[in-house]
Formats: structure tokens, sequence, C-alpha cells
């Protein structure tokens, strides 16, 4: 009785067409937020092939480029990036150490969760592969495109590695940099028994014994995907993102990476009884980005409040955050409970950049997205207010120069 | 007793007081001439130290290079960047060793990789003053914070069961008695006629229990879980038998035989408020008594102290868990057990017990850091303890912990120089206004009168 019922009150989406903006504009706005933390006030944008040409204050527009003016109420910000979101890929990855593996082969272009997640303001998403242990690397998709190349931004963004207190969690790190060093010393073994053959093939004058000798050309041992991951990490082509639940956590991820050296960043897991406030100085000290929810804890066994994000970022962390559900509604909510956090500590300009730049550069695509810059993709929210007030309305979003929810008027 | 006053830091301290006139003279030297700047050093001063070792010294200070106690007296040459904390008016007692425990370090077995050092329970074990603890076969240190220099040894109290409840079992067990003995006396006997005929085969200890042979060798002491009268006996005899030395967990009727397991050598783990009635069709005396401690400690037997339960429990009624270790310490010494040998009981004896007496269990130089400092009689059931410290650091301040520091918070001069938990201004003023109102932490009868609290401090 009731399904038939709510369905019929379900409205149906009537399908806009939503006008192309031309390949030049500019934007007026009277409150742009670059996010790098800066807020420019009477903000001209120019737009040119889908690119920021320029952002300023009160710049001149010359004369001919269409310019849209906005509401006096209107703020522009670059387009949200969630760096850690599974939201329009599906499928359960395999346990264990599988570095090699690929949440691009995850990707299903046709997901309809990509028109929401735009709708919401995130023009970039970084999808993490699913799984236990090492699971995979991450892939970078912007919500267009009709194939899995099309949306792609970067594939192997991070290598996502979940870190626990116990024996086997440290060595399957710990042990993958040790496979990749006797992988390294198998293959210099083989090397040197072909330079040698090939030595004596050079020296052997007889053309006849000579033909016997030839060890042809050399052919390296088979390579291994997971020493070819922990070299990747080595010489820096591949980071990794390391997911810890507790501080004591963190600490066996120091004790697991040793003299190590790569780059890495840090996921915190927010649970009820967090302590990871306890390594706090810690993490700030190795100079790691942080990776959580805009959620206010409790201390353990309290019901004091502590705001975890503003702890880190008070201690000098660079943040990240991503929405507290890693869902459609989450995305919808994410600038609001990252306004929480704000009100209750958290600077306002860290808070911005925690949910633009940060992520970007954690993506390893900085380069293109997450702030309004000269030479950035044209990624552009169009907010009815303040972006972390709670009720501003997401009014157009501009991906990458176009026009792809809402509207926008001459 | 290692006890050292630091002479040179008197001639220093004369160089100084003349050194207007010697100046250009005398040139004052460094103090300790091996310091790097890279070493930690730590101080506890000027507090009462209950060495564990039957020295008190009145008003002393410990120092700490690097973990380890290096010095203990008066008038310390203290290194300039040692962190000092000043516990005068408090008692510093050697840290406490749990016999046995469950759930303080987060993890399961193998502890250095799965420790949680910031587990709610290790810090409830520090605020009762127990700094090391067996987890199954591991001992480790309560290091909070680190997953580092955590566990001491592994390997301990090894089990062997010899009880009338299985007999076949019995006979087993003194057939490789009988059989370690053997390949011992064959193993000797051959050592003497190999000088005289060189081709001699040395005995094989084919079928020889490794283990057993440990403990008549007196590498090893195997652990006993028994409490009648019957079976300790029983262990009595086959010890002395085959000359090796028990360890009697539970113990309940020790106080019986106690002089056959003296003899014996046996060692006991015991919990003071440990109940059993007799069987009432024996007409010899029987059940479990609260003198048990001290009459088996009258006798020669070796006493450790154990809670009822080893863990950290929060519900129920409060006194019979691991938190509880000095109240169950307290109860021994009501059963007539000596303060001494019920400070030994829960330090000492069990460090021996598990092989780590060289390491801790009493403050001694050259062991580790390892104290606590309390506000009274340890054995005291209204006792807090302030601080913890292993291996030279503080690791446990009750102050800065949710659990005690709200009940008689210590005034504010005697805060620890760290940062507390949520250290805004309003947690500071009102520590002050409480501190004005507080009473002085109770003291137990005899010592009152001696023992300061916070409330006498500059």
């Amino acid at each position: 009785m009731l399904i038939p019922l709510l369905l019929a009150w379900t409205p149906t989406p009537v399908p806009q067409a939503i006008p192309d903006l031309p390949d030049l504009y500019a934007l007026k706005a009277s409150v742009l937020e670059t996010g790098t933390g800066e807020v420019i006030e009477h903000a001209v944008l120019l737009v040119e092939g889908g690119k920021v040409i320029t952002v300023g204050e009160d710049l001149v527009v010359e004369r001919g480029i269409p310019i849209y003016e906005l509401e006096p109420n209107q703020v522009v910000m670059p387009g949200l990036v969630n760096a850690y979101t599974r939201v329009g890929v599906t499928g359960s990855g395999p346990s264990g150490v599988q570095p090699w593996m690929h949440a691009s082969d995850e990707l299903y272009p046709a997901a309809g969760e990509y028109a929401k997640a735009r709708e919401a303001g995130v023009t970039t998403l970084g999808h993490y592969p699913s799984g236990n242990g090492i699971p995979g690397r991450s892939v970078v998709v912007r919500p267009k495109g009709a194939s899995a190349d099309a949306m792609t931004l970067k594939d192997d963004a991070y290598l996502k590695i979940i870190m626990s207190s116990s024996k086997s969690a440290k060595g399957s790190l710990s042990g993958g940099f040790k496979n990749a060093d006797s992988w390294l010393e198998k293959e210099a073994k083989n090397k040197e028994k072909w330079d040698k053959a090939k030595e004596k093939f050079d020296e052997e004058d007889d053309e006849e014994k000579k033909k016997k000798l030839d060890p042809g050309p050399y052919k390296p041992i088979k390579e291994d995907p997971k020493a070819a991951s922990f070299m990747e990490l080595r010489d820096g082509s591949l980071t990794a993102l390391i997911s810890v639940r507790t501080a004591g956590d963190y600490l066996h991820l120091i004790d697991a990476i040793g003299e190590e050296k790569f780059s890495w960043d840090l996921r915190v897991v927010m649970t009820r009884d967090m302590n990871i406030y306890h390594v706090i100085e810690k993490v700030a000290d190795s100079g790691r980005r942080v990776v959580l929810e805009p959620e206010i804890s409790l201390h353990p066994g309290t019901m004091r409040q502590r705001n975890l994000p503003a702890e880190f970022a008070r201690a000098g962390t660079p943040l990240v955050l991503v929405p507290r559900n890693d869902s459609v509604s989450g995305f919808e909510a994410w600038r609001r409970h990252v306004g929480e956090i704000v009100a209750s500590g958290l600077e306002r300009s860290v808070a911005i950049r925690a949910i633009t730049m940060e992520p970007a550069a954690l993506l390893g695509v900085g380069d293109r997205v997450g702030s309004l810059e000269a030479g950035k993709d044209a990624n552009i929210l169009i907010l009815s207010g303040d972006p972390l007030e709670p009720g501003t309305q997401v009014d157009a979003v501009i991906l990458e120069g176009a026009l792809v929810s809402g509207e926008v008027n001459l | 007793m290692h006890i050292q006053t630091n002479k040179k830091t008197g001639s220093l301290r004369a160089a100084a007081l003349f050194l207007p006139l010697a100046m250009g003279l005398v040139a004052p030297t460094v103090a300790q001439e091996d310091e790097d700047p890279a070493d930690e050093w730590f101080v506890l001063q000027g507090g009462d130290v209950y060495t564990g070792t039957g020295a008190v010294l009145r008003g002393a200070s410990v120092l700490s290079k690097n973990g380890k106690i290096a010095e203990i007296g008066y008038d310390l040459y203290i290194p300039e960047e040692a962190e000092i904390l000043d516990v005068a008016g408090y008692r510093v007692y050697p840290g406490l060793v749990a016999i046995e425990s469950r759930g303080l370090f987060g993890g399961s077995s193998d502890l250095a990789n799965s420790v949680d050092p910031f587990s709610k329970n290790m810090v409830l074990a520090l605020s009762a003053g127990v700094t090391t603890a067996r987890s199954g076969s591991e001992v480790a240190k309560l290091r909070a914070g680190h997953i580092d220099g955590l566990v001491l040894t592994s390997g301990v109290l090894p089990g062997l069961s010899y009880s009338k409840s299985n007999p076949s079992g019995k006979r087993t067990l003194r057939q490789k008695f009988e059989a370690a003995v053997r390949y011992l006396e064959a193993y000797a006997q051959w050592e003497i006629d190999k000088k005289s005929d060189k081709d001699l085969k040395e005995p094989s200890d084919k079928g020889v229990d490794s283990s057993i042979l440990r403990y008549v060798r007196g590498e090893a002491r195997p652990v006993f879980s028994a409490s009648t009268r019957t079976d300790l006996l029983e262990i009595a005899r086959l010890a002395q038998r085959f000359g090796f030395r028990p360890i009697i967990n539970g113990c309940q009727e020790g106080w019986i035989v106690a002089d056959e397991l003296g003899r014996a050598g046996a060692s006991a783990i015991i919990t003071a408020r440990d109940r059993s009635t007799k069987s009432e069709q024996l007409v010899r005396t029987g059940g479990s008594s609260i003198e048990n401690a001290a009459i088996l400690h009258r006798a020669g037997v070796s006493v450790t102290i154990i809670p009822g339960s080893a863990g950290i429990s929060l519900g129920g009624i409060v006194g019979r868990d691991l938190m509880h270790l000095t109240v169950e310490a307290g109860f021994a010494v009501r059963g007539g057990l000596s303060e001494k040998a019920a400070l030994d009981g829960i330090t000492i004896e069990p460090a021996r017990l598990l092989g780590v007496e060289a390491r801790v269990g009493s403050i001694e130089v050259g062991k580790d850091a390892d104290m606590i400092v309390t506000d009274g009689d340890i054995l005291h059931y209204q006792t807090f303890v302030q601080w913890a410290v292993v291996s030279g650091e503080v690791v446990y301040d009750k102050e800065a912990e949710l659990f005690f520091a709200h009940i008689r918070p210590r005034p504010e001069g005697s805060l620890s120089p760290e940062e507390r938990v949520d250290a805004g201004e309003t947690a500071d003023e009102e520590i002050e206004e409480d501190s004005d109102d507080s009473d002085p932490p109770e003291e137990s009868g005899e010592e009152a009168g001696d023992e300061g609290d916070g409330d006498s401090r500059p």
C-alpha cells in the first residue's frame, strides 16, 4: 500500500537543458574563495578553454568578453575535492597485500552518483580501492565523461595501506620493502651472471666456440608486481595513504617504516573512543597530511568534546577533510559539517583548504584542481552564500569551464 | 645497597665558593667527564626513598640516566639538562611487579608488535603502581606512550601439574624426573671416566625431557598450581627428592605445611584474601587462612602476592582486581606478614620468579628507573600513586589522567611541569580553589608524624 503511494509522490526528474557557457567568459563575484585560504572581494575570474586565465580584484575585462555578474550574496569557490571516497564505484576488493591493484578497474562511468556528486559541488573524486591490508592504488576522476578513460584525471594516485597494531600488518609493510630488496638482489645476480657470460663471449676469438657461448640479449628476471610497487614508493613515483585507528597504531606504523624513506600521508579513522590525540605532536612533526572526517569526538571515557581536526591543524598538520558519510547525502552535508567544526575552533581558511587545495595535493593533482588560480582547471562553484554556513545552496557548478549543474545568468 | 654520595659535587661546590678568590687558578672542570648531550637525565628530588632493599632514605634524590638509575642519595650532581620532578613530602617506591596480568597491554601475544601503549588499562594499572607485568609468557614494562623497550623477557613460568586428581600424570612426571636425574648422573660419571678412556661414548639424552632437565639443573623453576595440603606435600617431596625449587601458585593450605614447603625451597604466589573452607569429613586442619602469607614467609617460603583477578575490572565490587595489588598485600599484613615482606611480595619477589630481578623490583643503582611516587604508605588503602616513572620517564601523573585527578587533587605547587590533558585556564583555577580547602592525605598511623604531604611543601 505504502510503496505505490511513495512512488506516486516521488517527483520525476525533468531533464534540464543546461545552456552551454562560451569558451571565453568572465565571472564577477562579490566574494571569491581561491581555495588557498585567500578571499578576494569584488573578484573577477576569467575563464578560457576550461582553464582559469586570471583571477583578481576589480580586474578590467576586455570589451567583447561576456561577463556573468553574480548576485551580491553569491560566493565563488573552487570545486570540492573528495580525496577519499567510494561513491560511484562498486565491488569488493580482496584482502592481503595487492599493491598492484587499481581502483580504476572498478570505475563505472554510468553510475548515477556522479551526477549527484556534481550537484553537491564535488568536482574531483579520489577513489580508493576496497579491501584490507594493502588493497591497491587509488584513481582520481572528475564526475563526467562516458568512459573510464575520459573520467580519469590521474591513475595510481596513492597506494592505500591499512596499518594496525599487529605483526601481520606491520610485516606487510616492512616485508614489502624487504621483498623489493631481495628482488633487486636476485636481479643483480642475474645481471652479473649474464655480464660474465657476455665477457667470456667477447673474449673468445674462435668463431665456432663463440657461437656456443653467445648469451643472447639480456633477459631480466620475472617481474614481481609486489616488489615493483614498493620500488615505486621508494623512488617517489607512488605515494601512500596509510590508515590508522589509534595512537598505538601510529607508533607501530613508525616502527614498521623504520629507516625506509617514502612519501606518505595519514588517514585517521574516526572511532568512538579516539585516542589519536596522544600522537598529534608527533604527526605534526612528521609533516604528513591527515585525512579525517569533520567530526567532534569524545574524549575516551568522558562526555568531553574534542575537536581533533582543529587540534591537528593547530599543531601544524595539513588537514584533508572528507565527508562524514561516504554517500551522496554525505556530500551534500559536507560543507555544513566542516562549518560545524569551524564554529568550534578550526580556523576557517584551514577548513576551506582542507576540502579543496589539500586533498588535491594529496591526490597529486594540485597543479590542476583544488584552487582558483591562473592555469588551473575552471572547476567553479557558485554558492548562495558563505560556503560553510548551514543553508547555503549550490546555485551552479562549472566543471572545466562548462556548466554542469544549476544556472548562471548574463 | 648502592647508595653513593657524589663527593665530586662537594668539591665542586667548594670550588664555586672560592671562585672569586681563586679565579684563574682553579678552573671549574666539567663535573662528570662522560657527559653526553644526548643523555637523558631525570631526577626524583627530595622524596623519602623506600629502596626495597630495606633502606629508607628520607628526603633523598634518585638520578636516572637514559632510563637507568645512576645515583641515589643526597646532594647529587644534577646535570643542567636533567628533568627534575620535585617529590619532597612524597614517598618513592620501586615500581610494582605483577606476576600475572590480563589485558593491560591491549595486544595479545607478541607484545612488541601488538601493544597498545595508550590503552586505558595500562594507565589504570600504572595508577595502581604496577610498572612491570607478566602477560602470558612475556614480561613487559608498562611504558605508556612507547612501543619500544617494552618486553623484558619471555617464556617465563613454565607450568607443571602434579596433583592427586591425576595419579597417572603424577607417575609420568616422576618418571621424567627420574630419567633426567639418571641422565645427569650418567653424564657426571662419563666426565670422570673419559679422562681414563677417551673413546667412551657420551651418554645419550634421548628420551629425557629437556625442560625437566633444566629444572633439575636449577636453570629454571616450574610452577605448580596447587592449593590442598596433600598436593603441596607431594610437590614438596618431589622437589626435595629431585633437587629443584618449585613455585606454587594458589597455595591456600600452605600455612598447614609451611615447614615442608620451606625446606623444599618453594616460592608461593598467593592471594591473601583467598577463601576455601575445610572439608568437613577431614579431622585434620584444612582450609584457607588470612595468616597464610605470614606463616609461609616465617617458614622461609618466599611470598609473591597477586589479587584474585589479574585483570583491570571496572564492574562489580571494587577491590579484587589488579588495581588493588597493594590492597591485597595489605591484607597479607593484616594476617601478620611484615610490611617489608609485603612490599617485597609485590616488587622484588615476583621480579625474581620472572627472572627480571636484575632490571626491576627495587631502587638500586644500575637497575631500570622504574619507580612510583605515592602520597603515603604504599600498603595503605587511602594512598594514591601520584606519579609513575618507567625507564626514567613520567608515564603516569595522577593530575593528568582523568581517573583520580578529582580525588584529593595535589596542591598547585606540586603540579608536574608537564602539560595536562586539558590544561585550560579554568582547569587551573579549579584546582587552585580545591587545594585551598583540601585536606592533607591521611597517613597510616605511625608514619603520620614524619610524613609530610603537599601542604607542607614550599
